[in-house]
């Protein structure tokens, strides 16, 4: 799987996949790195990284992450590739139009609208399972269902239209 | 010597004297407010009796009902520890009158040393030297110039009704100060519907360093050396250490000498705290006088030897001290770190809650002062210290380098603390210099952490986006497992770490 982490002004893009039991092949960017990560208690990680280790408590939210290393904190912001391309596809959204598009291929698991339907910002408008993950799409602004271009249980391809909100 | 003590406090301090009651074969009564059924202090103790409900006002504060107790349980003494009764002197008094020994001065001294005038007009005639200036308002212009010409600039102006920075103003030079007087009136006038304005000489540089005495009833008093308290955040101390990098041996004989003058003024009796302003020239200048047991006594204990509640004890009881000023020594580098519940990231907000996990550290020199466990909830209504973390080192540098190991050590869960500031303070090149006064956390350390670059970016980066990918490889088994489609096999996940831990 493939995370866009951001700390600060600098965004990596890290991607990971299990290498045995609590062990993880990770990259980011040139540099690939296995690494040795225990969750040895609710919040607290100990990582073994090129023989270094690491004590690291973690504090998380939806896609924020507060780590605490050494006594520092470092903010993080960890989205997945789906929640990457919704927030560019949100950026897209202007004009009091917001066509949301298929951000990847998937599988509509549920339309949560209805043509017609006044909606308010931040509301959930379609459900979309993609590498196993159910994502909720939600709207931008408030506005107005002007059309569905899919139905529930139906594939689309990435870009694909979904919804269009005026 | 007494066979029952009352401890009048909650938290780490009621432990602390508990403790020593427990080594000394005295018996405890420990009193609760209804939030505290469940502390430390109370199943440590041998007696406990309730006092009412959370506020401190109608718990800890009650004297009558702690007076009342102390009678019913058959206690002959009361620790106050330090805060709540420990520097009421209408407490001391009531104990006088009920004739039950308070561990700690007579409520004279107590009244004597509680008001900033008396206290200074008081020491002053010992001959220990107070800060310059007036704290009588000033009437004239003129009288405010010359009196400034007198105690020589810098000087500070301070509203007599103040507080808080309000009315107060900085004057360097002469050319500057009617214009500032001015200011500082009319800034008086506003906030405090008063306009009377005294002088007092700014001190630069200002650190914080106090002098722990004890004084038995048969007229001996020793100090046991000094404390740096610089560290501080918004006036209230932090870190702690003995002896301080910054004070020589000559100012350090003086500094004892001047501390034992004073609790001489008042006929001390039991262990006080002489605090000193001291400037960067090392002069030093008469703050006030704590008379009870201090946060950071422990520094003192750790270089000393001694164990200051023990000699409070003993000296309440009527005895004589049991070593002289000669045969206390000053044996390597102690330091403590006050652990809050508070966030030190934002702004030290404070942090009540239940502690889920707590690993204490551990080691050589290491000491953990303490009044929570695993499971404790910290109650809102009091102060939010967790405990205090004191190391001894053979000197500084060992002290330090403990401190931050110690540190590493410490794992409480549940609530923020402030246990990554301290490992912050210890990294800090100023700190590890010695480099600081009482400004230092305020003015310097924050603004150089702001600008600090964190070591070990990529770690934090690849932990964060390791515990997602977890996150979500447990997530999408447990939407399988509900829709019943089922995933073949789920052996290969059940011994793993974390796994099937709730969130």
């Amino acid at each position: 799987m493939n995370y866009y982490v951001s700390f600060g002004e600098r965004e990596e893009l890290i991607s990971v996949e299990e290498a045995g039991v609590a062990q993880y092949r990770v990259t980011l960017g040139n540099k690939t790195f296995v690494v040795d990560a225990h969750r040895v208690e609710e919040n607290t990680w100990s990582i073994i990284l090129d023989g270094r280790v690491f004590e690291v408590d973690l504090l998380v939210g939806d896609e924020e992450i507060s780590v605490y290393l050494n006594g520092d904190l470092y903010p993080l912001k960890v989205v997945n590739e789906q929640q990457k391309a919704l927030s560019r596809t949100k950026e897209t959204a202007e004009g009091g139009k917001q066509l949301l598009t298929a951000p990847m291929p998937g599988k509509v698991v549920k339309v949560l609208v209805s043509e017609g339907e006044e909606v308010g910002p931040n509301q959930g408008l379609i459900i979309i399972e993609a590498m196993k993950m159910e994502n909720e799409f939600k709207s931008s602004a408030p506005g107005k269902v002007k059309e569905i271009f899919v139905k529930e249980g139906e594939v689309v391809e990435g870009g694909d239209k979904l919804i269009l909100i005026e | 010597m007494f066979s029952r003590i009352l401890v009048a406090n909650r938290g780490e301090i009621a432990v602390r004297v508990i403790r020593a009651c427990r080594e000394m074969g005295i018996e405890t009564v420990a009193v609760y407010s209804d939030v505290d059924r469940h502390a430390l202090h109370v199943r440590y103790a041998d007696y406990a009796y309730r006092l009412g409900p959370a506020p401190a006002s109608e718990s800890y504060l009650n004297m009558e009902k702690i007076i009342e107790v102390a009678r019913k349980s058959g206690a002959q003494a009361i620790h106050p520890g330090y805060g709540f009764l420990a520097e009421n002197a209408e407490f001391a008094k009531r104990l006088e009158e009920e004739g039950i020994k308070l561990i700690g001065p007579s409520s004279e001294a107590m009244r004597v040393m509680g008001s900033k005038t008396l206290a200074r007009q008081t020491v002053t005639k010992a001959g220990v030297p107070v800060i310059p200036g007036t704290l009588e308002p000033l009437a004239t212009e003129e009288e405010v110039v010359e009196t400034a010409r007198e105690i020589g600039y810098p000087v500070m102006l301070k509203a007599a009704a103040g507080g808080g920075g309000k009315g107060m103003r900085l004057v360097r030079d002469e050319s500057e100060i009617l214009s500032a007087l001015r200011m500082a009136r009319s800034e008086a006038k506003s906030s405090f519907g008063d306009d009377s304005v005294y002088i007092e000489k700014y001190i630069e540089k200002p650190r914080h360093v106090e002098i722990q005495i004890l004084a038995d009833s048969h007229g001996n008093v020793v100090h046991l050396f000094e404390r740096e308290c610089s560290i501080q955040r918004r006036h209230q101390k932090v870190i702690e250490e003995s002896p301080s990098p910054f004070i020589d041996d000559e100012t350090r004989k003086r500094m004892g000498e001047v501390a034992v003058a004073a609790a001489r003024a008042v006929n001390y009796e039991n262990a006080g705290t002489v605090e000193f302003l001291v400037d960067a020239d090392k002069n030093f200048y008469f703050l006030e006088m704590n008379t009870r047991l201090q946060v950071e006594h422990p520094v003192t204990e750790m270089v000393t030897g001694i164990d200051i509640v023990k000699e409070q004890i003993r000296i309440a009881a009527g005895e004589p001290l049991s070593f002289t000023q000669e045969q206390v020594r000053q044996v390597g580098h102690a330091i403590e770190c006050r652990i809050y519940a508070e966030d030190p990231d934002r702004n030290f907000f404070p942090c009540p809650g239940l502690i889920e996990r707590l690993r204490t550290p551990g080691g050589p020199g290491v000491r953990d002062d303490s009044g929570v466990f695993e499971g404790f909830e910290i109650p809102m209504h009091y102060d939010p210290m967790i405990s205090k973390l004191i190391v001894w080192g053979k000197d500084r540098a060992e002290a330090i380098a403990r401190m931050k190991r110690a540190l590493s050590e410490y794992v409480i869960t549940g609530v923020k603390t402030t246990i990554p500031f301290h490992i912050r303070v210890m990294n800090n090149r100023h700190f590890i210099e010695g480099d600081f006064d009482t400004n230092f956390i305020d003015k310097v350390f924050f603004k150089e952490e702001a600008e600090r670059e964190l070591p070990e970016p990529e770690v934090a980066m690849l932990a964060g986006a390791i515990e997602r990918f977890r996150r979500e490889l447990r997530e999408s088994l447990r939407s399988k497992e509900i829709s019943g489609e089922g995933i073949g096999s789920l052996w290969k996940y059940t011994y793993r770490p974390g796994f099937g831990k709730k969130f």
